[in-house]
Parts: structure tokens; C-alpha cells; sequence
């Protein structure tokens, strides 16, 4: 308590209560122009029926963009499960591995 | 791809990783209670055109980066009475709805009396607002919390478990809505006035109260973890903060057991913290028999079939979790009488607590997992063979992974035969203890607070 309020009652100065951002900031790659042809890793966390969604997406883009290839989410693993931290922290290697051009990760929550 | 629900805090995770732009397709609708048929349909006419979307011209729901001025440390952000600061800090979403003591910059450095560490010194990084926790933000928050100055040396521990990667704090905002467990142990915890005994878990001591409360309003501050949908905190129904609890060590020795400390592998005496996640609390189990074994089938049955039993489930999908025993001081004296030690009793559990496989699978598919299959874990060798003994479905499986997962401590009404189960979070909030560090004048500063 420093001094008073206008209105005759202690007054508080107060400090932030928040920390200093740590964010790193990331630039997305550029998106792909046509996924024509194209190889589309496939990730998911083995939550909300993402296998559903996942075969439902595969065959609707693979009759849309000729040439497109998935990498199933089989060929990563659970991304969510007990070997969490391990797998993300191959992902970069896996996905060059595997060609990928892009990846649809699901399912978030 | 992200379900409706939590755009937002995808919104909050993208911008705490450092990508605020990036793509993210909606799914409109909670997809484990869909039929196929609304699935199939939504998937065609609305996720699919949004995933086209995302890959080839980045467009989504995207996170636009907020910019954001960060004050100096000494600056003051506002001047106000103290109802006036509080509705400020409430308006920013910096406090927790209790009241909270304004942060002075006189306040803040009585705290930092207690530690001998740079108030700039980083202590971790909390995700998934990430934001850097110092000792400096700490004493902040503890001010805040309604702390005594003397308590930091306990928050800075229980900040070094909770940013510890182990502990996995960047989950502490997911659906189960779990909350974090401070045990304080050694002779610090009598020093600063912590309450082991009747009531323990109870608020009302201001050192269990206002630390317990410090936690969570510090993961609120520092991690993003405030109530969606403008927070990370996605806790379905969630639960109130936890007061810290203290161990009862002179039971504890008194029936010749080694305190909790010892079992999180430190020596007898050490003043540590240590900090788990709850996402459930037991029943009270009362026991009463001079047969030890009937106290033991109790406390399976109360705590190991009925506390723990379905979530068990959500265990074995991540291969990990750490059930806590509180044990009333007179129920831990018959097992120490009749020559239990701790592990007797956590092998006894171990043994005797079983789950139908079928029953733990069908949960976890409940609880969104609906890529888990038990068999499969055992094959990678996440889940041991005792979950694979057979192809029955109906198999019983261990409901306690590891009979070392099991923690036990001794607190409580010593004139009462109660005990009580805390069901941890699988890998999120595993235990992590910490050493609480004093300063070489300790006792000398704590005479004079």
C-alpha cells in the first residue's frame, strides 16, 4: 500500500503476474499448390475414431488428385500414446524418410 | 483436424508453439457421439473441403497471433484499491475468481527474503502458453495466492516438479480435468505450519490452503490454463485445486515405516515436495479388524476396484500411472503391527485387484481411445504378459500396473480408521519430487517472519 484512491481507501501499485514468453515462432511451410501426385503422411492419436475419418479422406482425395499417395498412421504409431515424446521426436526424420509433402494430423482434443 | 470444441484451444496451443498460422480444419460435431452415417457426411461435406483448404492455400481456422507487450519485471501495471485490482487481474483473466492480495513490489520482496536465488533465475517453462517461470513470478503469484513470504522455498520446489519434463504439464488441460497433488515432507513442513493431520485434505491451514491454491493459479498465469475458450484448461467438469497435503511423519516412525520421502528415494529428513496428478478421489474406506487382511480386502475393494477400477483403463493405454494410498495413521499401525511393510501391501493390491480385460477395453474406447487394443500394447511390450495370459476377453488384468506405482503415505484423523485413494493421470502428472532448497540464515529469517 503506497498512498490512497481518490476516494479515500489504500491504494496498491501493482506487478505483472504473467512470465516472459518463451514462444519460438515457426514459418508454416508454403502450402502445395495441387495435391496431385503428391504424398500425404497420415497422423493420428489413435483417439475419436480418426481411422474412420482417415479411410473416409483417403478415398475421397485419392478419386479427386490422381497420383496422391498416404503414408498410413500405422507406419508412425499412436501419436498420442506411451511412446509419445519418442515418436515426435523422430517425426522430422520419419517424414523425410517417407517423402512426405504434407501431413494431416487428427484427432485434436 | 480438430473437433468443434476445441478450436479454441488448438488456438492457444498453436500460438504457444510458435505457429499461430497454421492450418487447422474443423470437425463440427463430437465425433464419439455420431452415428457412422453423420460422420461419413460431415467428413465429406465439411472436413474434407477444410483439409483441401489447409493443405493447398494454408487457409483454416487459423490462431492469428495476439501481439502482446510484455511489462519489466519492477513496472507497475496498475495503481488501484483493492477491489479495483482485483476486478483488473479478473478482467485479464490473471486470477482464479477468489479474491487475490494485490502484488506490491514490497510484498513480492519480503518473499524473495526466503531464497538466495536471482529473482530472474528460470526455473522452467511452463507450456502450453509458454511462458517462463522465474523465482522472481513465483513470489508474484504466491503474494497473490495469499502465501506467507516464507513458503517460497516450497513453491520454487513444487515449480521445478511441475516444469519438469517428466511431470508432462503441457496435458494439465486435458478433458478428465485433473489437478495437481503437493505432499510436502520432511521437517520443513512442521516449520511452516503444514497440517498432516485431521482434515489434512480440508482448506482451512494456510500453508496446505494457500499453496495448493498457488498451483493452480500459477498454471493459470504461466501455462494458459484458465477455462476455455479463452484458456487451455479443456477439464470436462474438472474439480476445485487440491490443498497440500503433509505426510505424518512422527506416525510414520512411530510404527516403524519409512516416510514417503524415502520411498521417492530421498534420504529421512530431507524437506522435498513432491507433486502428482489426481483425477479422482476414493470414498473413505473404513476398516476396523485386528485380521489385517480384512483391512487390506477393504482397501483393494474401496480404492483398488472401485476408485480405480474403470480408470485403469485409461492407464494401460498409456502404460502408466500412479495411484496414491493416504492411509489413516492407525490403519498404516495395524499393517506395521502385523509386520506389513509397504510393499506387502502394495504387492497384496498388485495381486488382488483385477479388471475384467473386456470391461477396461470397452472404457477406454468410451473415453476416446478407440485405437487401443490391450493385446497390442503387450505385444510392444508397453503392457506386461500378466495382460495377455489368455485370449479370454474376459480375463482379469491387474488393475495396478506396478505394484511400485502404488504410493502410499500416512495422514489423517489419528483418533479415526479412515483412509482414502487419489487416482493419478496415467503419464500426465506422474510423481516428481523436488528438494526444497533453504537459504544458509533459514532459521534465522523464519524466526524473524
Amino acid at each position: 500500500m503506497n498512498n490512497r484512491t481518490e476516494a479515500g481507501v489504500p491504494a496498491y501499485d501493482v506487478v505483472w503476474p504473467l512470465g516472459r514468453s518463451a514462444v519460438l515462432h515457426s514459418t508454416p511451410n508454403l502450402p502445395l499448390q495441387d495435391l496431385t501426385g503428391k504424398t500425404i503422411a497420415e497422423l493420428w492419436d489413435y483417439v475419436f475414431h480418426g481411422d474412420r475419418i482417415l479411410a473416409i479422406l483417403r478415398e475421397k482425395l485419392a478419386a479427386r488428385y490422381p497420383g496422391i499417395r498416404f503414408i498410413p498412421y500405422e507406419v508412425f504409431g499412436n501419436l498420442h500414446g506411451a511412446q509419445q515424446r519418442q515418436l515426435l521426436a523422430k517425426m522430422p526424420e520419419l517424414l523425410k524418410e517417407h517423402g512426405a509433402d504434407a501431413v494431416i494430423s487428427l484427432v485434436g482434443a | 483436424m480438430i473437433a468443434s470444441a476445441f478450436l479454441r484451444q488448438a488456438a492457444v496451443v498453436a500460438k504457444g508453439m510458435g505457429m499461430p498460422d497454421m492450418a487447422i480444419a474443423e470437425y463440427p460435431g463430437v465425433p464419439m457421439v455420431e452415428s457412422l452415417e453423420d460422420l461419413q457426411k460431415k467428413v465429406e461435406e465439411e472436413l474434407l473441403p477444410r483439409i483441401v483448404s489447409g493443405l493447398t492455400s494454408g487457409s483454416g481456422t487459423t490462431a492469428k497471433a495476439m501481439s502482446e507487450i510484455e511489462p519489466t519485471q519492477r513496472a507497475i501495471v496498475f495503481r488501484g484499491s483493492l477491489e479495483e485490482v482485483n476486478d483488473y487481474f479478473q478482467r485479464r483473466l490473471w486470477s482464479d475468481g477468489l479474491p487475490i492480495i494485490p502484488p506490491t513490489l514490497a510484498k513480492v520482496d519480503r518473499f524473495l527474503q526466503f531464497t538466495d536465488r536471482d529473482p530472474n533465475e528460470v526455473i522452467g517453462r511452463v507450456p502450453v502458453a509458454n511462458r517462463l517461470a522465474t523465482v522472481w513470478n513465483i513470489a508474484v503469484n504466491g503474494v497473490m495466492s495469499g502465501c506467507r513470504p516464507e513458503y517460497l522455498p516450497v513453491l520454487l520446489a513444487a515449480v521445478e516438479a511441475i516444469t519438469d519434463p517428466a511431470y508432462k504439464i503441457e496435458d494439465a488441460g486435458s478433458t478428465p480435468g485433473w489437478e495437481s497433488l503437493i505432499v510436502v515432507s520432511g521437517p520443513i513442513a512442521k516449520e511452516l505450519g503444514f497440517h498432516s493431520g485431521q482434515g489434512v485434505m480440508r482448506p482451512g491451514f494456510q500453508a496446505n490452503t494457500s499453496v495448493g491454491r498457488f498451483l493452480r493459479l500459477f498454471l493459470r498465469n504461466m501455462g494458459g490454463f484458465h477455462h476455455a475458450p479463452e484458456g487451455a484448461d479443456k477439464g470436462s467438469i474438472g474439480q476445485s485445486f487440491l490443498v497440500a497435503a503433509a505426510e505424518n511423519e512422527d506416525a510414520v516412525a512411530a510404527i516403524g515405516w519409512q516416510p514417503y520421502s524415502v520411498d521417492r528415494g530421498f534420504k529421512a529428513g530431507d524437506n522435498i515436495v513432491t507433486v502428482q496428478s489426481v483425477v479422482a478421489i476414493s470414498a473413505p474406506v473404513y476398516t476396523g479388524s485386528e485380521n489385517v487382511i480384512e483391512h487390506a480386502e477393504i482397501i483393494a475393494d474401496v480404492i483398488g476396484q472401485r476408485a480405480c477400477g474403470y480408470w485403469t483403463a485409461i492407464g494401460m493405454v498409456y502404460s502408466h500411472w500412479h495411484p496414491l494410498l493416504m492411509l489413516g495413521p492407525s490403519i498404516a499401525g495395524v499393517f506395521a503391527r502385523a509386520g506389513w511393510s509397504k510393499d506387502d501391501l502394495r504387492n497384496y493390491l498388485y495381486e488382488n485387484v483385477r479388471i475384467k480385460a473386456s470391461l477396461a477395453q470397452r472404457y477406454a474406447w468410451y473415453a476416446g481411445p478407440t485405437g487401443f487394443r490391450i493385446e497390442a500394447e503387450v505385444k510392444k511390450g508397453l503392457l506386461s504378459k500378466a495382460y495377455a495370459e489368455s485370449d479370454d476377453p474376459d480375463r482379469l488384468v491387474p488393475v495396478f500396473q506396478k505394484p511400485e506405482w502404488i504410493g502410499i503415505m500416512v495422514a489423517g484423523d489419528e483418533g479415526r480408521n479412515q483412509s482414502k485413494g487419489y487416482v493419478s493421470n496415467h503419464t500426465q502428472g506422474p510423481p516428481v519430487s523436488k528438494l526444497v532448497r533453504l537459504t544458509a540464515n533459514w532459521q534465522r529469517l523464519l524466526d524473524g517472519s
